[in-house]
């Protein structure tokens, strides 16, 4: 070993402290970094893997009803290369166990007992049903997992008001449901919903489709126009009542997999650019110190003969060493957390594999990484070493030069002691203001950790308090006369129902459309308020639509512009209607109307496809069940069950980011403020001990070295507070997920619990340095300088 | 002119050799058997040996002695910052030897001034302002003015210790070390990083401190002919003081002979 890599060793210990805080920093940065690249690759190869062995389809169409015949006019449409049809419906299942009725969807196999061309199962267990058995079912991993199921279990299931039992004869995955959740919900709910495939007679028969086919799922040749392809389907499917057609961005499950591979793919640039950056600035203030104390040392050496580059590579050797330790620590935590990110997707996404990856490139590219952006911050150190002058070491070491300046004449009027810590900050401009923008980047760190629990609250409390204000919304299988809410409002237990009609539509506006639900409500309806930016409740608009905010400004409307909106269903007709208001929501995206302008649309009577009810809690139990065997419900969603299965996945989700990320804020607050305070003493340790020996007590030497970092914490926390804030707005803003809207409400306890955990941050820090400045060697300090 | 005693060793000695008959004033500081030692077994190094010894109120004391003979130690130890290894050392009734460092701190800060070879200024301070400092924490403290008038630097108050010359920065640490009017002035080679011109004005400063305050002050040097200035002078050598001189008439730093 050599001598001067003795001397690395012995610096790196003498300033463990220091190196341990950055490097925590930059194993934050690694781990955040390994984290969300590994999961990100893991979910993707999964995706990819998964998506071609069961070659899923890449456009998507349903029909009311259509002969198989036409299968093949689709498959001559140019860029098709595989075109399926099958059946497929709305099915209820009466599970015993489940408290409410399990709302799900059953779709045809092919006749001959194959796979199906596309979007073929992968069977987890047992085998798909026989081709000559009609009571036979394959069924989604995700609810046989959850209750438990077997190959041989029975299932009662209702299908088209009618109860069938199939035998479960296989488990199985489906690139189609990687994904699956009640419709409308953001979150899966797998005890409540299913997924069944039986053979195409048995569900033709029980929907009465027998040679025709609803649903049309297709591939397309290389290099075809996706929007040319679905343009020509939507043609050839209208007069059978084609409902939109639709490629994979639309299919609920994929999207909901690419908006959050997109938030990991955020993730993985922003966080760890914010650790990298401070330790950056960080190893330049310590290294620019370290540098400034054995500068007499250098020249000494350079004199000597020494070259200067061996001793710049020497001092970018305690860099790196930093940076390996950092990325060692940082490489681990990263592939803990990464595995353990897997862990939480693995009951949101349903892979028939979903191994964790972690690329051996992935944690080099995030060791070189921090390594470039710590040189970076230490870059003018390293210059100063190539260029000190030899001949400056063998000149006596003088005091350094305060010259007063602007920060001269401040704090005039103030003690001398307080002027020490106000020039300090002043002195070194700069520094300060890194120092202050370090310490308050710690504050967003922990305010977007805690947030979320925020963001839930206040979702809840828009969905479920202010505008869904029923107790349960009960979808029927088909339209139904306005009677149906009459004859459920009189059911034991409900206290008050309201009919709703739902239909599909596809709204245009210039040349962006959307596929979506209208939903038309009674005049003056109070199981679901639309509320304006205020929360003020909005009135149903007579004539018009109202949209959700948010849709709006995809569409790029407002309100009083004129909006095209197709109707998907019946008589599939285009209207003109303004825009009459816009209205908040969360999940999904909302368009109202009056229920008879709708039905006026749809050149329609009275009609009804859902029903929303008030319920008295004590009867609820009985009403699920009865609701359950009626003939013509389809599904029955209740709120409490919603919000149980909602605190039950997002509760975990939401506790793990805020640990990790206070963790994160406390690192940030402790690095910045623990090396400020250790560098601040290493300068002025020599003036602190010469107080101490004219007679300053220790807490009023500690008092006078830390000010300047009260100070500056002090300032940080409420720029904390104003980042966090904004970065909360800036995320929120820049996270394109359509499945749900994160308002970005942060309530004051979680701003206080922010400062405070920085605040207290700092203490400990200052504590720790604190004792430092107790032990400070008088004698030492009046033989020289450092 | 000096008036040589003969010269008497520490071993031998009846009275202690740093003793001084009774002359009217009474002892401030009083060590006895004061022993220093740094490390153990063979490496052990006996920075002072079984030390006694008296200085008078007001006294001016230089201390004289090769480099390691223990000098610094003894004024470090008498100004509170250092404790013995054994022996006891005081100052009028507060034991310095085993009191905790709350009471060292506060015996610094009520009764002693520091001069030292590198000034030890806060370079973020004025010249007014060092020496506000300490009168912030003192309880009868001139005014920072009048202390720098003492030494001569009236019309330097304004500049920081960065924009001043060496010999000025050390005015100003004596200016610093008189503004509290201090019991005791203690000062280790103050004018060791000084040419002798600026030296002499430093050593005035202090003799002027010495005479004015009336603190009782002990100087630290290797220059011999500041010996001159001194009520007496203490000549140290392998951790005892092996002579002692005293002078019959102190002479003003300008006569000094370098
Ligand atoms: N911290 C220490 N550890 C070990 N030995 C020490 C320490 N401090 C002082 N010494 C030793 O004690 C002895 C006396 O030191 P001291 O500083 O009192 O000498 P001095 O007379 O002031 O010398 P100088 O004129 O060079 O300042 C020396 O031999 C020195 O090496
Ligand atoms: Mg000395």
């Amino acid at each position: 070993m050599s001598v001067l890599d003795r001397k690395l060793l012995r610096d790196f210990w003498a300033l463990r402290g220091q190196v341990l805080t950055i490097a925590l920093l930059i194993g934050a940065g690694v781990a955040v970094l390994v984290m969300s690249v590994s999961s990100f690759l893991s979910l993707r190869a999964a995706q990819q893997s998964f998506y071609a062995e069961s070659r899923f389809a890449e456009v998507f169409a349903e029909v009311k009803r259509a002969p198989r015949t036409l299968l093949a006019r689709v498959a001559e449409i140019p860029g098709v290369a595989v075109v399926e049809g099958r059946v497929g419906g709305e099915a209820r299942v009466d599970w015993p166990g489940a408290e409410v009725p399990v709302a799900g969807r059953v779709l045809s196999l092919p006749v001959s007992g194959e796979q199906p061309a596309l979007n073929r199962l992968r069977l987890l267990a047992g085998r798909l049903p026989e081709p000559s058995r009609h009571d036979e079912a394959a069924i989604h991993a995700a609810f046989a997992e959850a209750w438990r199921m077997r190959p041989g279990d029975e299932v009662a299931v209702i299908l088209n008001g009618r109860r069938e039992r199939f035998r479960i004869v296989g488990i199985a995955h489906s690139p189609e449901f990687v994904f699956t959740s009640r419709p409308g919900s953001p979150l899966p709910d797998d005890r409540g919903f299913v997924v069944l495939w039986a053979n195409e007679e048995a569900v033709a028969r029980a929907f009465d489709m027998q040679g025709a086919f609803t649903e049309a799922v297709l591939t397309l040749a290389p290099g075809a126009s996706e929007a040319a392809v679905i343009a020509e389907l939507d043609r050839v499917l209208l007069p059978w009542g084609g409902r939109g057609a639709y490629g994979r961005r639309d299919q609920p499950s994929h999207r909901f997999l690419e908006d959050e591979l997109a938030e990991q793919r955020t993730l993985a640039v922003t966080v760890p650019l914010v650790f990298f950056g401070i330790a950056a600035f960080l190893l330049n203030v310590v290294l620019g110190r370290m540098v400034e104390a054995q500068r007499d040392q250098i020249a000494a050496l350079k004199a000597l003969g020494y070259p200067p580059f061996p001793i710049a590579t020497h001092y970018a050797k305690f860099v790196a060493a930093i940076c390996l330790l950092g990325s060692a620590l940082g490489i681990a935590a990263g592939a803990w957390m990464g595995a353990g990110m897997l862990g939480n997707y693995r009951p949101f996404f349903r892979f028939p594999e979903l191994p964790y990856l972690l690329p051996v490139w992935l944690p080099l590219l995030a060791a070189v990484a921090s390594f470039a952006v710590a040189l970076l911050g230490v870059l003018a150190a390293l210059r100063r070493i190539l260029r000190l002058p030899a001949a400056e070491g063998l000149r006596p070491a003088r005091p350094s030069a305060f010259v007063g300046g602007a920060a001269g004449d401040v704090g005039r009027r103030l003690g001398a002691r307080a002027r020490i810590p106000l020039r300090g900050l002043l002195g070194r401009p700069l520094r300060t203001l890194l120092t202050v923008f370090g310490i308050a980047l710690a504050v967003p760190m922990v305010v977007l950790g805690l947030f979320w629990w925020d963001a839930m609250d206040s979702m809840v409390e828009l969905q479920f308090d202010r505008i869904e204000r029923g107790d349960a919304f009960v979808a029927l299988t088909d339209p139904r006369p306005a009677r149906a809410v009459r004859e459920m409002a009189r059911l034991p237990g409900v206290l008050a129902a309201e009919g709703q009609r739902i239909v599909p539509v596809r709204i245009r506006a210039a040349q962006r459309s959307r596929l979506l639900a209208v939903t038309g409500l009674p005049a003056g309806a109070e199981l679901r308020v639309p509320r304006d930016a205020d929360l003020r409740p909005v009135p149903i608009p007579r004539d018009g639509i109202a949209l959700s905010r948010r849709l709006a400004e995809r569409l790029g409307v407002r309100a009083g512009d004129i909006v095209q909106v197709e109707v998907l269903e019946g008589a599939r007709r285009v209207h003109d209607l303004p825009v009459a208001a816009l209205v908040e929501d969360i999940i999904g995206f909302t368009a109202l109307m009056e229920i008879g302008a709708l039905n006026r649309l749809m050149r329609e009577d009275d009609l009804v496809s859902h029903v929303a009810l008030r319920v008295d809690p004590l009867a609820a139990e009985a009403l699920w069940r009865h609701l359950a065997e009626r003939p013509r419900v389809a599904a029955t969603n209740v709120k409490a069950v919603w919000l149980r299965v909602f605190d039950e996945v997002i509760a975990g989700l939401v506790l793990t980011s805020a640990v990790t990320l206070t963790c994160f804020g406390i690192i940030i607050a402790v690095g910045v403020v623990y090396n400020s305070a250790r560098v601040a003493l290493q300068e002025r340790g020599w003036e602190m001990a010469s107080l101490r020996v004219l007679g300053f007590t220790r807490r009023e030497v500690a008092r006078i070295l830390l000010a300047e970092l009260a100070v500056a914490v002090l300032v940080a926390v409420p720029l904390g507070l104003v980042l966090a804030q904004w970065f909360v707005g800036l995320i929120l803003g820049a996270r394109d997920n359509e499945s749900f809207d994160v308002p970005p409400a942060i309530s004051t306890a979680t701003f206080a619990t922010a400062a405070l955990v920085v605040l207290g941050a700092a203490l400990a820090s200052a504590v720790v340095v604190r004792r430092r400045i107790d032990r400070l060697d008088l004698v030492a300090a009046l033989k020289a300088r450092d | 002119m000096l008036r040589r005693t003969p010269m008497t060793t520490a071993s031998d000695a009846a009275p202690p050799a740093g003793k001084t008959e009774a002359t009217g004033a009474p002892p401030v500081f009083v060590a006895r058997g004061l022993c220093k030692s740094y490390g153990s077994g063979d490496a052990t190094v006996h920075a002072l040996r079984d030390l006694d010894l008296d200085i008078l109120q007001g006294e001016f004391v230089v201390l004289l002695g090769p480099s390691g003979s223990g000098k610094s130690t003894l004024l470090n130890i008498l100004g509170g910052l250092d404790a013995p290894t054994s022996g006891r050392a005081a100052w009028r009734d507060h034991e310095l030897t085993g009191a905790d460092e709350a009471a060292l701190t506060a015996y610094r800060r009520d009764h002693v001034g520091f001069v030292f070879q590198f000034y030890n200024l806060i370079p973020s301070l004025t010249a007014r302002e060092n020496v506000e400092l300490v009168a912030e924490i003192a309880r009868d403290p001139m005014r920072p003015e009048e202390a720098l008038a003492l030494v001569g630097l009236s019309h330097r108050l304004d500049h920081f210790p960065g924009q001043l010359s060496g010999g000025e920065q050390q005015r100003v640490a004596v200016a610093r070390a008189i503004v509290k009017r201090p019991d005791a002035l203690l000062c280790d080679e103050p004018t060791g990083a000084l040419d002798v011109e600026t030296g002499k004005l430093v050593l005035s400063a202090i003799a002027r401190a010495n005479r004015e305050v009336g603190a009782t002050t002990v100087v630290i040097t290797h220059n011999a002919a500041i010996a001159g200035m001194a009520d007496r002078v203490l000549r140290m050598g392998g951790g005892r003081i092996v002579a002692t001189e005293r002078n019959a008439r102190r002479l003003a730093p300008e006569e000094l002979v370098w």
